[in-house]
């Protein structure tokens, strides 16, 4: 398994984004699956960073791991802050998704994108760390 | 890679365009070019995208933010956007409130 820890803050999106690629660049994934997976990790990692550790006033870091087989890519993000499902979150619904922009609440849409843009998105809490899974399927195996 | 973010209003048309990627690090960037051309109430916005990267929710918040402050009946055009990028458009519903074009002035 191969990992990479990151420091807790915004100036470390891009730096991950640049990790991923690479990997998912590994695993034969195409345009479209690294962007999405990329896309899926920023926005949890924006809230690991903003909300998680942001709003207690801790100072970490995430740690990302991968681990690849000839199915899928498997990466986890653990970090430290207060425990955090963001499967049990109310995310927008179809109906708020057809809303026209002027009346839309601002936020909401991070999540919604971090759980739907990859195959798979799952949730741990371990050790006292907060574990997001995110899976996605190598082309070869669909 | 980061983000550069320019704009200009000219003839009541606000032109803002995004080089890099827009994250939560860099989105603050986009919104103040925003904040800028509001001040002159322009009639249209223009957002040239075709060298931009990436966009998270940030990015998408701060196009929510545009329309509520310049109100339903500015239009907000989005010009070249790349794959990703229409991709979350189309999911997050935005797609239908803005206008995805290939060029400005729009052809046709």
């Amino acid at each position: 398994m191969k990992s990479k820890t990151f420091p807790a803050t915004v100036e470390s999106l891009a730096p991950i984004r640049e990790y991923l690629t690479g990997l998912s660049e590994a695993a034969g994934l195409d345009k479209k699956q690294t962007y999405n997976l990329c896309l899926a990790v920023d926005e949890v990692v924006t809230n690991i960073f903003l909300y998680g550790y942001g709003k207690s006033g801790q100072k970490g870091v995430v740690d990302v791991y991968a681990e690849m087989d000839e199915n899928q890519l498997k990466i986890s993000v653990e970090d430290d802050s207060p425990p955090y499902d963001p499967t049990k979150q109310n995310l927008p619904d179809e109906e708020d998704l057809k809303e026209p922009l002027e009346e839309r609440p601002i936020g909401g849409l991070g999540l919604f994108l971090a759980t739907t843009s990859v195959d798979e998105f799952k949730y741990e809490y371990v050790n006292g760390r907060n574990r997001n899974i995110f899976i996605v399927k190598r082309s070869s195996s669909k | 890679m980061g983000l550069q973010a320019m704009s200009e209003v000219t003839q009541g048309i606000a032109k803002i365009t995004l080089i890099g990627e827009v994250d939560s690090a860099s989105a603050g960037m986009f919104k103040d070019e925003v904040d800028k051309v509001a001040l002159q109430s322009p009639k249209e916005i223009v957002l040239f995208m075709k060298d931009l990267n990436f966009m998270s929710s940030a990015g998408l918040r701060v196009i929510v933010f545009t329309k509520q402050k310049l109100g339903a009946e500015v239009p907000i055009y989005i010009v070249n956007p790349q794959e990703g990028i229409i991709d979350t458009l189309q999911k997050t519903g935005l797609y239908h409130s803005v206008f995805i074009v290939d060029s400005y002035p729009v052809k046709g």
